[in-house]
């Protein structure tokens, strides 16, 4: 006798929603792109050009950092669901979430003290602003607060989506290594693109042309392993992950987000700049600094997106029922749930059932 | 030492979701805010002995929870009769929780006001069993057909020891280590 099962293998294998949205993915990236860039600077100013001032060459780059950070944590805090007191994350010393509260914090004014000691105004009206020269006698302190913060949060935002083992897809050691790549990558392309422009005060051309080739060269080392980390993380979850990470990896390689995992992610984001940056053209190496970028944004947002939790049983059906049986009634459901919420007395619609 | 948990007969459940709406209607949740759907519903077995599954859920109160942690703001708590709550005047909604646990049965309210969401899930009804300690949780109570039992596990007395001693149970995500308190004794005599 066969068995009698019921099973939906082939329904909506969505759960009710992403628990993150964009504003994760955002931090993510911008938190990644800012720590690299002061991670870099702080190597490249202490340890590879000791002896060479690279304070103008850093200006710019150094000043995007604190905004990325800072817009990072704008979304970061956007996303709470009580924002007015995001505070509360420094509180516990056990959270992951609160060491990034910390190194962000670190980091964001480390640059920003970095910055202001360094400053020189341009004009009189500015100049107020000297008593902060003050901090430039400690330059080489606040940066490697901020550089040493930088590489935390570049780690950190990997490890704390891998410490999350209820998502298959995340909860791999090859993530905090794939994120803390791809942030040193994009740091690479941000300084390229940003180094020396900082107006006022001309950088040592020199040395930043120096700065620059090395980036240039560690740029293509980093986007190829990028591509390698990245394509064995997915492929080995594709042959040989369970249930979850599997159905996520096909998804990856040939379902819905296929098209940008290999046109976006793969062919913009890393093998065309990887090209650009061979070809020795020096337009084509801006072009591939802005595509690296974009490509790290990507990834983010595409890692985000696969929240997949392994399911409970018939968990999907359960919610794909809920969500689909009725769609009228669950849009008047949701919306007079709205109202009530509001204060606004329901009143039931005519012709609703 | 007293450690609550519970158990479900899903030989008993016939998935008629009174534990659902007692729930709702105590805690009063939001409309897209569940603690305990009843899952499954399949049909299992082989004829004659087939029988509808249904797998009623809650939060698991893991002897080692995900969710705890991770809470930056320590919002997230576990007692020592191993009741994990949240205490929502610390929560700032950051949902690292929600995204911890690997049985999905913690969520922020998306038709409540912006800028004043917390993490809300299942706790044993704390706040009752406070008020009047010789009360079960209100999905236990609503259970008409007794299938739910809850007490404390750690008393070889407890109807919910004695179950527990002489069923085969399982527990659900069990490998990842969690050490979830909620404890199944599946239909079809026993069988899986």
């Amino acid at each position: 006798m066969d068995k009698v099962t019921y099973q939906k293998e082939n329904m909506n294998p969505q759960y009710p929603h992403h628990y993150w949205e964009y504003p994760i993915a955002i931090y993510l990236f911008l938190g990644g792109l800012g720590g690299g860039i002061l991670f870099l600077s702080w190597v490249l100013s202490a340890f590879v050009f000791p002896g060479i001032d690279l304070t103008q060459a850093f200006m710019l780059p150094n000043f995007v950092a604190l905004i990325a950070i800072a817009i990072g944590l704008f979304f970061l805090v956007f996303e709470l669901g009580q924002p007015p007191v995001f505070y509360r994350a420094y509180v516990t010393a056990t959270s992951i979430i609160k060491w990034g509260a910390v190194l962000l914090t670190i980091a964001s004014f480390g640059d920003l003290f970095w910055l202001l000691g360094n400053w020189s105004p341009a004009t009189p009206v500015l100049g107020f602003l000297s008593v902060f020269n003050f901090l430039g006698g400690l330059s080489g302190i606040w940066l490697a607060a901020a550089g040493i913060s930088g590489f935390g949060i570049m780690v950190y935002t990997g490890v704390m989506l891998s410490t999350l083992k209820a998502h298959a897809f995340w909860s791999t050691p090859a993530l905090p290594v794939l994120f803390t790549i791809s942030a040193l990558s994009t740091a690479c392309a941000g300084i390229m693109l940003l180094m020396g422009g900082w107006p006022g005060v001309a950088a040592d051309m020199h040395a930043a042309h120096a700065v620059h080739e090395l980036l240039h060269t560690c740029d293509i080392v980093l986007v190829i392993a990028e591509i390698t980390v990245l394509m064995i993380m997915v492929l080995s979850f594709l042959g040989a992950g369970n249930r979850t990470q599997q159905r996520v990896a096909k998804r990856w390689v040939k379902g819905s987000t296929a098209p940008i995992f290999w046109v976006g992610m793969i062919g913009i984001g890393l093998v065309i700049p990887l090209i650009c940056n061979c070809s020795g053209v020096a337009g084509l190496a801006t072009l591939a600094s802005i595509l690296v970028l974009c490509g790290g944004c990507l990834l983010r947002f595409l890692c985000v997106w696969s929240d997949d939790r392994q399911p409970l049983p018939d968990e999907n059906r359960y919610y794909f029922r809920l969500k689909t049986a009725d769609p009228r009634f669950m849009t008047e459901w949701y919306k007079e749930g709205k109202d009530l919420e509001r204060g606004q007395t329901w009143a039931p619609k005519e012709n609703l059932f | 030492m007293t450690r609550y948990a519970m158990a479900i007969d899903q030989r008993r459940c016939i998935g008629c979701h009174s534990c659902s709406v007692a729930c709702r209607t105590w805690n009063d949740l939001p409309m897209d805010i569940i603690y305990n759907p009843v899952l499954g519903g399949v049909v299992e077995g082989e004829w004659p002995n087939v029988h509808r599954n249904y797998v009623p859920t809650l939060c698991m109160h893991c002897k080692n929870p995900e969710c705890v942690p991770c809470c930056p703001t320590g919002a997230s708590q576990q007692d020592e009769d191993g009741v994990v709550w949240v205490d929502y005047k610390k929560c700032m909604g950051c949902k690292v929780c929600v995204n911890a646990c690997p049985y999905g049965m913690r969520d922020t309210s998306h038709t409540v006001r912006r800028f004043d969401e917390y993490v809300r899930k299942c706790t044993f009804c704390k706040e009752r069993r406070e008020m009047e300690p010789d009360k079960d949780p209100y999905c236990v109570q609503t259970c008409h057909q007794k299938a739910r039992i809850f007490g404390d596990i750690d008393d070889p007395n407890s109807a919910i020891s004695r179950l527990i001693n002489r069923s085969d149970t399982f527990r659900l995500l069990e490998e990842l280590g969690t050490d979830p308190q909620i404890y199944y004794i599946p239909a079809l005599g026993g069988k899986r």
